[in-house]
Order: structure tokens, then C-alpha cells, then sequence
């Protein structure tokens, strides 16, 4: 449901609205599925007859129908083993909605054809070098016959990281050897285009008496939608679910499984599959404190790894302070005594570590202006987190010029060999990486000819970074009313290249997050998207949006010279399950279904009295 | 139908259809700086003023405008340039598709109050929605402008 079934070119959008609305369609309704558990039930109607069939798919027919993408890491028997014999075990599944990454400017698309076959794009799209393969694949064309144009976003959050509508685009500019032009509105955005999966985790956690992890279990299950190619991943899983939280953890078992299902395709958003993941295993953590008989924060000081230990999954961290993290966000917190007449006031915590990528694989040209300035060419589009600005920086204090001497541009995709695109928390890091291998050449350069850099960096083990996040509610009982009065964001940070872009990230991370918690919600019962227009689909207003406090605990060990780490990913996953743990704190019941709604929280007051 | 009104000071003159809207006609006239975000009246990025008053222009006809006074972004950018500073020196922005609404509704507020509470000022500001800053940086921004004019 959702799917684009007929398209229209006109000389202008109201001609192609009354042409689209002569169009007849006549639909024969077929078994359909709507929901990841129906969809992999036993005798379910098939999505796709045999999607392991298709080029490079990555599930196997013996995976079974309607599956997108099957990922497990670590060991269900150790687990098992270990949960056996665990003195607490806590064993919850926890549920979240498919939501849309809000960004105000809607998708869009304008395709040129030359006589040549050359196509020019210009694209809501945040990268272009991956889009301009993912285009060429699909038509079967070499890249270098595209060149993505350089533009501006107007947000993205990760819901512009696939082609979209533009392969349409072009076969229509074909179609009709004229430029053609496609802007979504608004409603066809939030009910066509690539949102949050919705998820069912179920987690499992084991402890000793004194509450130390033993075994450590999440296993997830998400609606893909109808398509895989909308997520821009090798595996085309989102490995946000299978990140084990940032503790000390022996057994550890995660599975991920995307079910194709009849609704619209589901991409990335801001942390693919952490802020799902997240929610559940943080909330489990608090319900295994109860359990064990130990403050929220105790049980999480006493499983937080060193420095030098290994994650659950093997892999190394270069540094890990989520300890420090935790004690910062304990002294920092203050307690809200504002709560009205009546409500309950309630503290919860949440812990997200989130990986800076040590690896790239972009390129930036360094060009002498006659006027003595420095353009610095870079395919890095801006969505509207500064990353032009940070790379600005990022050369004026390597050359010790003003900032006024350097101009920053975003060229085409045919001017640059190549880079990642923003996405993954990886912007600043590979900005610095390359960067600082530009400056180098700059300061070898024999003549006043430009200076083009290509860095292929493979990179050692990840930097983490831990985010800690306190929320303080109030809870009306008599109506289930949620106000989250404020944030704490406590975030573990390198050095900052430009403090004001960093605490937007913070800000707006810790805004969306609070969205996904309370307010947001695609409804997609019976296959539709029910919240189409962003009157129903709730975005934070600056009214809804709490009090957002910050710590910043510095001096960590970042990448590359610049001795920098991610913030664009690292506030928006733990926030549901902060909220959660405080209306739990206030009220005493479990909200174990997002979005955290009045009818949802008095339903479980209700039933607990 | 033709339809007259005074665009950022300018007496202006168009032929437009009876349904369209003013966000389209503006937009037509090379006042490309008011957007379309959610085109229902809730995101607030293509506020202007008309006759003085925060109007989404998604919704609003054109021909309703016959003889107003309307200001886009434009206009205020020129009308107000204390506002424009208050919004870049407190960065109360970040990829800019808000801002405009932003920028107009915070010029409106600026007519029709003094001062105003944190409070007021998150109420009046709640029609413009913004997905990128946590709105933290843009009330400080029309904070600072209330204080400075």
C-alpha cells in the first residue's frame, strides 16, 4: 500500500494534478500482510515470490518468505547456558511505531537528459556519490554518465538516502527529451518515501546476585516494508539492533530480522535501529534493577566496561568512558520539585555508546584564489548540520588563516572521485581525515595549481562515545498525561571543532528523541499510512520540546589530528527509554509501547490499581 | 482573476486563478524565499505577514490578499535588520528551510508585544515548526531581539 502506480508529466503542477485525477485505477485487493509477525508466520502471503533471487540479495530461500535481511552476532547457547544459571533474569519485549525523519523540505527531484545521454541531477539526496552507483545500478549505466549537482537540504536525518523517486524522473525526462521535474507535498512524503522501521525487541538480561551482567539477549524483529533497496546498507539490516549497549557483557546474542512487508518501504533514520534497540534494552535494564534490588544507576556503574575491555561482540574500543559519563550526568542532575498539583514526579536514565567511524574514503580539492583566498572543494553536502562551516574551521586552524580567507563549496559528483556522503556520524571525522592530508599537500605544492587529495582510510578499531540521558517527568495519574519537564544530556566529547554546530546536535538529537517517545506515530494499521499530514504525524513544537540541559564531559581521545568524535547520533536513541524509566519512577507502571501516550500510560495505571 | 496588493512595500499587480494560493503566487512573483513544508497550515515555514498578521500562505488565496499589505521574508530582512542579526549571532538556525517562518513569525510577535515571558515566547513561536535545532538556539534569538529593539 503506498506503492507509485502511474505517473504524470505536465506543464505545470495543476495540469498534472487534474491529469492524475483522470487516471482510473481498478484494484483486485490480494492477501497482503501489514505487520513483521504476520508477515513471517507460517503460510503468510509472499511480499516478493522469490526475493533471494534478485542481484545481491542477501537473504537465502532456507531464511524463509518474507525476509529482507537475517543478521545474528554472538552466541544463543552461551546465553542460554548462561541465563540458566543467572540469579536475575529479566525477559521483556518491547514494541516501537514506523516514524518519518520529520525534515520540513520535502523530497525532491529534477532530472536532465542530454542529446549525449548525459544525466544531470539535482537531488534531495545526502550522498551524492552513493546515489549517483545506487542510479546507475538500477538503470544499468555507468556512473560517470550522471552528475549529481550540488545543492542544500533542508534536513535530512537519514530519510534521504536513497534514489527515491529519481530513476522515474529520469525515464520520464527520457520519455519526453525535456527536464522534468518531481516535488513531493508534504503528505506524499510522510506516506511514500523511506521511514523509521517499526520493531518488536525482545530482550533478555541475566545477572549475578550483585547484579553483574552475565548473559545478554536482544532479538529484534522489524518491518522493512515492501522494498530492501531504500536502505543504503551492504546488508540491508540496520545494525543499530544488534549494538549490546555499551556494557560488560559475556554471553552476548543478537539477532536482527527485517520481514518484507505490503506498506511502504522503510530506510534509515538517525541511528538506524539504535533508538528501537535502545529503547528496550534500557528499559530492561531498569526493570532488572527492580528485580536485583539496586538503583537504576548502580546496576549500569557496575556493568560499565574499562578501558581496554573488549565489547560483548569482540570488538575493540580505542576508549571507553561511560563510567566517567554516568558519575558526570549523577552530579549535574538536579531534582525538579515543579511538578502541578497532584502529578507524580519521576527521574529515569538512560546509556547509548555510539561508534565514530576511524575510516573514509573522500577527497576535497584545494584551489588558489586570485584574490590570495583559499576554495576548498568538497563533494560533502550541506543537510544543515554546518558541515560546510566545520570544514572551514577545520582549514584555518591547520593554516592559521582567518576563517574569511577560506571559501568551502560543494561541487559535483563529476568534479571529485569520490566520498561517503553525510550519514553514519562520520561528517566531521572524514572532513578532519581529509583535511588534514589536503593541508599537507598544500604546504608540499611546488606551483600555485590546485591540490587534490584522495584519502582511503581503512581505520583501526572505532571510537566510542557514551551518552547518558536523564529525564524528569511529571505524571498526571488521573489522565495518564506525560509532561517531560527537562533533559540531561550527558555526553562523552573530544575536541569540538565548532561548539554552537555540536550543541545543535545535542539539542535537536535530544528533541527528536522526545518526539519518538511521546508524540510520534506513522499508523500504518491496515497497511496504510494513517498520520499523513504533519497535523496528524506530531512533530515537537517548541512548546511540547522539555528543558534541555548539557554536559559535556571532555578531554576523550577523538580521530585523526583534529582529535575529533561523532554528536549528530549519539542523543536521539536513548531518550525513549530515559522517559520511559521516569514515568515508570513517578507512576510504577512499565510503558513497554511507544509512543508513550496519555491513553496508554492511564491504561496501565488502571489495570496496575 | 487579477489581483493587487502591496508585496514588501512594492504596489504589485497579478492574473492568478481564483484557487491560487498566495504561497504560489509569491513564489511566482521571484519571492522564492517563502517555502512549502507540510502545505496544511501546521509547519508554519511559509509564513508571511498580511495586513500585519502571521498567515500561513499555504493556506491562504490569494485573492484574500486584494489590496493588503504583504511582507515575505524579504521584506522583513529589509524591514528589520536587527532581527536578521539576532538569528545569525545567535545561530537560531540550522539547514534553513524553517527559518523564513521562523524570521516572519518572530518579526509578528516583535508587533504585538513588548516583552515577553519564555513562555509567551514558546507559545507564539509553537506555529513554526523546526526539526533540526531543539528550537533551543531560535528562542534565544527572538529573545534577543525583543530585548534589543
Amino acid at each position: 500500500v503506498g506503492e507509485r502506480v502511474a505517473a504524470v508529466v505536465a506543464e505545470s503542477r495543476a495540469v498534472a494534478e487534474v491529469a492524475a485525477a483522470l487516471v482510473e485505477i481498478e484494484y483486485e485487493e490480494l492477501p497482503a500482510v501489514f505487520t513483521a509477525e504476520a508477515a513471517i508466520a507460517p503460510g503468510a502471503p509472499a511480499v516478493h515470490d522469490a526475493p533471494w533471487g534478485y542481484p545481491r540479495a542477501f537473504v537465502k530461500e532456507e531464511q524463509g518468505q518474507n525476509r529482507q535481511s537475517v543478521v545474528e552476532e554472538g552466541s544463543l547457547d552461551a546465553v542460554e547456558a548462561a541465563l540458566a544459571t543467572s540469579a536475575f533474569v529479566v525477559d521483556e519485549t518491547y514494541t516501537t511505531p514506523a516514524v518519518h525523519q520529520g525534515y520540513l523540505e520535502p523530497q525532491a527531484c529534477v532530472a536532465e537528459v542530454e542529446p549525449s545521454g548525459k544525466i544531470r541531477l539535482w537531488l534531495t539526496n545526502k550522498s551524492p556519490f552513493v546515489v549517483r552507483s545506487q542510479i546507475a545500478d538500477c538503470l544499468g549505466i555507468d556512473p560517470g554518465s550522471i552528475d549529481v549537482q550540488p545543492i542544500a537540504l533542508g534536513g535530512d536525518f537519514g530519510g534521504k538516502g536513497s534514489p527515491e523517486d529519481a530513476p522515474l524522473c529520469i525515464a520520464l525526462a527520457r520519455r519526453v527529451g525535456r527536464p522534468t521535474k518531481m516535488v513531493l507535498r508534504y503528505s506524499e512524503d510522510l506516506a511514500s518515501t523511506d521511514a523509521r522501521h517499526p520493531a518488536r525487541v525482545r530482550v533478555r538480561i541475566g545477572c549475578d546476585a550483585e547484579g553483574r551482567i552475565t548473559a545478554w539477549s536482544q532479538d529484534a524483529l522489524l518491518d522493512g516494508g515492501a522494498y530492501g533497496g531504500f536502505k543504503p546498507a551492504g546488508t540491508v539490516n540496520i545494525h543499530g539492533t544488534l549494538e549490546p549497549g555499551g556494557y560488560r557483557i559475556p554471553a552476548f546474542y543478537g539477532r536482527s530480522v527485517i520481514a518484507y512487508t505490503n506498506t511502504i518501504p522503510k530506510g534509515h533514520m538517525r541511528a538506524p535501529g539504535s533508538p528501537q534497540a535502545t529503547f528496550a534494552t534500557e528499559s530492561a535494564m531498569d526493570e532488572l534493577a527492580l528485580k536485583v534490588g539496586l538503583e537504576p544507576a548502580e546496576l549500569r556503574r557496575r556493568n560499565l566496561p574499562r578501558t581496554g575491555e573488549r565489547e560483548a561482540n569482540g570488538r575493540e574500543w580505542i576508549e571507553l568512558r561511560g563510567l566517567e559519563t554516568l558519575e558526570a550526568a549523577l552530579s549535574a542532575l538536579r531534582r525538579r520539585k515543579d511538578a502541578p498539583p497532584g502529578w507524580r514526579l519521576g527521574i529515569g536514565m538512560s546509556v547509548y555508546c555510539r561508534a565514530t567511524p576511524t575510516s573514509t574514503g573522500s577527497s576535497m580539492r584545494l584551489v588558489p584564489k586570485p584574490d590570495g583566498r583559499l576554495r576548498c572543494e568538497i563533494g560533502v553536502i550541506e543537510t544543515g548540520t554546518g558541515s560546510h562551516t566545520v570544514a572551514r574551521e577545520l582549514l584555518a586552524q591547520s593554516l592559521a588563516v582567518p576563517l574569511e580567507d577560506i571559501e568551502v563549496v560543494q561541487v559535483s559528483t563529476d568534479e571529485l572521485p569520490v566520498d561517503p556522503g553525510a550519514g553514519g556520524s562520520r561528517v566531521t571525522s572524514s572532513l578532519s581525515m581529509v583535511a588534514d592530508q589536503a593541508v599537507k599537500a598544500w604546504r608540499a605544492r611546488l606551483d600555485d595549481e590546485p591540490v587534490l587529495v584522495v584519502v582511503e582510510e581503512k581505520g583501526g578499531p572505532p571510537v566510542g562515545s557514551y551518552g547518558v540521558q536523564i529525564a524528569q517527568v511529571a505524571v498526571d495519574p488521573d489522565t495518564g498525561q506525560v509532561d517531560v519537564l527537562e533533559l540531561l544530556s550527558t555526553v562523552d566529547v573530544a575536541e569540538i571543532v565548532n561548539e554552537k554546530a555540536h550543541q545543535m546536535q545535542i539539542d535537536g538529537g535530544a528533541a527528536m528523541g522526545f518526539g519518538y517517545a511521546c508524540l510520534e506515530d506513522l499508523d500504518e494499521s491496515d497497511g496504510q499510512v494513517w498520520s499523513a499530514n504533519l497535523g496528524e504525524f506530531k512533530l515537537p513544537s517548541a512548546r511540547d520540546v522539555p528543558e534541555l540541559k548539557t554536559v559535556l564531559v571532555r578531554g576523550a581521545r577523538g580521530v585523526g589530528t583534529a582529535n575529533v568524535k561523532n554528536i549528530g547520533e549519539t542523543t536521539t536513541p536513548p531518550t525513549a527509554a530515559a522517559i520511559a524509566n521516569a514515568v515508570a519512577d513517578a507512576v510504577g507502571v512499565r510503558v513497554r509501547n511507544l509512543p508513550l501516550r496519555a491513553e496508554r500510560v492511564l491504561a496501565l495505571i488502571e489495570r496496575s490499581s | 482573476m487579477r489581483v493587487h496588493f502591496v508585496l514588501n512595500g512594492e504596489e504589485t499587480a497579478c492574473d492568478c486563478a481564483p484557487d491560487a494560493l498566495l504561497l504560489d503566487v509569491i513564489r511566482d512573483l521571484g519571492h522564492t524565499g517563502t517555502k512549502e513544508g507540510c502545505a496544511v497550515g501546521v509547519c508554519g515555514a511559509c509564513t508571511v505577514l498580511v495586513r500585519e498578521v502571521p498567515v500561513c500562505s499555504c493556506l491562504y488565496l490569494a485573492a484574500m490578499a486584494d489590496g493588503a499589505e504583504v511582507w515575505t521574508i524579504e521584506g522583513i530582512a529589509a524591514r528589520d535588520p536587527t532581527l536578521i542579526e539576532c538569528f545569525v549571532e545567535r545561530e537560531g538556525m540550522q539547514c534553513g528551510i524553517c527559518t523564513p517562518g521562523q524570521v516572519v513569525s518572530a518579526f509578528a510577535l516583535g508587533l504585538d508585544y513588548g516583552q515577553a515571558t519564555e513562555e509567551e515566547i514558546r507559545q507564539f513561536m509553537s506555529g513554526n515548526l523546526c526539526r533540526c535545532t531543539g528550537y533551543v538556539t531560535i528562542i534565544e534569538a527572538v529573545r534577543t531581539y525583543l530585548d534589543r529593539r
